[in-house]
């Protein structure tokens, strides 16, 4: 608790003194320097804060800036004598590139923009109910020890490097994958799939989803919980029709974060997605390609228009997020918000 | 309630755990030769992708993914090893340095892929890396020739050969060290931070080469490497073609990933084989084919065989 304090009038043009006793002059004038030189402090704090922002802020306009610069050289220039990729082409094609990588410059992502779509739309179908019901489990079903261990392991989960999933999609899922297709007799590419992609991306987006929904449900009004329960609602029908209604705004948020990660998951789709360079395939047990595994491949082998052809996928990339946000972030102003505490 | 909501908790945990003990364990059922053959690759970029293809007769493919057999699966090296252990009816091909006990090497056209074969020379699907120089005296200055002069040698070394090994192709064996020979070129102990020498050749060999002279550099009085790989063609042509070597993308030393041609004629001094690369085709523990010729490995990777059958119909 703060310390009572008792505020008394000063001299004029002074401002409260702590304590009841009037100061002497002295004190008073060691006081206004005090004040002076926490006001430098104050000053200076303040610059190295913008300091700070500008420099964060400045390399988001950095880096957007030069993937936007090198991701349009390949429409352009005439890449080494290779000649313009055409932009239209290069959008609508559902093959990675026509002819021999070095020679030609037919490059499409097309079917590959799609293909990420629908697998992050899938990864979300799944991560989506299992993170927001977990989130609801902790918040208020399950008892205070558990719901402290559920969370810990959670957050443990949410900070596991992409490249962790990665190695455990390609060890197990695939084979996981691979077992369970052969077992409804079908011959899938060593599991290399949809599905296993999928299932990887869901596995990464649920701590996301978890932890972010969690904190929304928590913060709902408890009276709105009381009042529902008070009217008669049973405890799941105040769960499901009061407080997850309530939390709405702060679960949708927590959906746009993990379609984030999702779209923009590289490391681990590369190792199970099996590579696919072209055409969209809707068959969960074949491979597929997303903008982010084509960015990655061969990236640390390859020169000339074949690399920075890259930048352009990555620049697609961008597009892709930002629609993608700006169109959710939309949908969730129309879902808008009920009672949720600040 | 909440105590029993507790012990559910930790019961289902339990349970899920040994789930994925047992799952582990699969059961094997007979190889079936009319599965469809799933067929993996590098992608195009990758200097492996291009020595086999060409290796077994299929240069078309080395840059193009178009004329592979439908529906082919993408993944880098590690890929395609941990693919073959789950995978019983796939086949792919990876650097021989990093074959091991968990997937199955196939011998080709009878031959074990061992290094002792690939030294041999028995061991086909294969090719040199071979080094050329200019003419003696046709350098843009003494120091480059000198320097040039040390990097052959210390090519022959056993340093050099850790080099080669660690970056995936097979030096040839050596037992001299670096530092039983630097005497003998005065130039490695001078400063030789404003000589540029220029590399060039094989891109295949672009790794193994900068792994080399960034390890040489620092031995040899801190010279500029520079490298400016474009091809195995370009290994003759830049530094021995009269209307070539002495234009601006003239070289000093070239990589090529063959045997030097008959057209590309120079002093046996001033060529030599830095090492092999080797490259295996390989498939899952289960499946019962041992020994692939390049013909073989053609008509899968073009699509002429799909099934495991068609090879046995051979």
């Amino acid at each position: 608790m703060h310390p009572k304090v008792t505020y008394q009038k000063g001299p004029k043009g002074s401002f409260p003194l702590e304590g009841g006793d009037r100061m002497s002059d002295q004190s008073i004038a060691a006081r206004m320097k005090n004040t002076a030189s926490s006001r430098r402090v104050d000053h200076l704090a303040k610059a190295v804060f913008l300091a700070a922002a500008l420099i964060s802020a400045s390399f988001i306009f950095l880096i957007a800036g030069i993937v936007l610069f090198r991701g349009f050289i390949p429409f352009l220039s005439d890449n080494g004598g290779l000649g313009r990729v055409d932009l239209f082409h290069f959008l609508t094609a559902d093959v990675w590139l026509i002819g021999q990588t070095f020679v030609s410059n037919l490059y499409g992502v097309g079917y590959l923009i799609l293909s990420t779509l629908f697998i992050t739309t899938l990864s979300l179908l799944i991560s989506f109910p299992v993170g927001v019901l977990t989130a609801l489990f902790i918040a208020k079903v399950a008892p205070k020890p558990l719901a402290k261990v559920l969370r810990t392991v959670i957050e443990t989960l949410a900070s596991i490097p992409s490249i962790v999933f990665g190695l455990f999609g390609a060890g197990v899922i695939l084979k996981l994958v691979y077992d369970f297709s052969m077992a409804i007799g079908y011959q899938s590419k060593g599991g290399n799939s949809i599905l296993a992609t999928v299932l990887v991306l869901a596995l990464m987006t649920i701590p996301t989803i978890t932890s972010i929904s969690e904190v929304a449900i928590r913060s709902v009004d408890t009276t709105l919980e009381h009042g529902s329960l008070a009217l008669g609602a049973s405890k799941t029908q105040t769960n499901f029709k009061v407080i997850l209604a309530a939390a709405k705004s702060g679960i949708f948020t927590a959906a746009i974060l993990g379609v984030g990660r999702s779209l923009g998951e590289a490391t681990a789709v590369s190792l199970v997605a099996g590579g696919r360079r072209s055409g969209v395939s809707f068959d969960l047990l074949d491979t597929t390609g997303t903008l982010t595994t084509m960015m990655l491949e061969g990236l640390k082998e390859t020169t000339g228009l074949d690399y920075d052809i890259r930048f352009s996928v990555g620049l697609v990339l961008m597009v892709v997020i930002l629609i993608t946000n700006l169109s959710l972030n939309a949908i969730k102003r129309r879902v808008g918000a009920v009672h949720v505490k600040a | 309630m909440k105590k029993a909501l507790l012990a559910f908790v930790l019961l289902f945990t339990a349970v899920s755990l040994i789930a994925c003990g047992t799952s582990a364990t699969t059961t094997t059922e007979p190889f079936d030769g009319n599965m469809t053959i799933n067929v993996y690759t590098r992608d195009t970029t990758s200097g492996t992708r291009a020595g086999f293809m060409a290796g077994i007769g299929f240069a078309a493919a080395e840059t193009d993914d178009s004329v592979l057999v439908d529906g082919f699966i993408i993944k880098d090296n590690t890929g395609i090893m941990t693919a073959m252990t789950i995978d019983e009816y796939g086949i792919g091909y990876i650097s021989l340095s990093t074959v091991n006990n968990t997937i199955k090497a196939l011998y080709y056209d009878g031959v074990a892929p061992t290094e002792a074969n690939v030294m041999n020379d028995t061991y086909g699907l294969k090719r040199p890396f071979m080094w050329m120089l200019r003419a003696e005296g046709d350098y843009p200055s003494q120091d480059v020739e000198d320097i040039v002069n040390a990097f052959v040698a210390f090519l022959g070394t056993s340093d050099a050969g850790d080099i080669i090994n660690n970056n995936g192709a097979i030096a040839l064996p050596s037992t001299v060290t670096w530092d039983s020979i630097k005497s003998q070129y005065p130039i490695s102990l001078e400063d030789n931070s404003d000589v540029t020498v220029r590399f060039g050749g094989s891109d295949s060999i672009q790794k193994v080469a900068q792994a080399l002279t960034a390890a040489f550099v620092p031995k040899c009085g801190n010279f500029v490497a520079e490298h400016d790989h474009t091809g195995s063609g370009d290994a003759y042509k830049r530094t021995n073609d009269p209307a070539i070597k002495d234009t601006s993308v003239g070289k000093d030393v070239g990589f090529a990933s063959r045997f030097f041609k008959t057209t590309e004629s120079v002093l046996e001094a001033q060529r030599g084989q830095l090492a092999w690369d080797a490259i295996v085709a390989i498939v899952h523990l289960s499946n019962p084919l041992s020994d692939v010729t390049a013909a073989d490995l053609k008509a899968i990777y073009d699509g002429t065989f799909t099934k495991w059958s068609d090879l046995d119909a051979e």
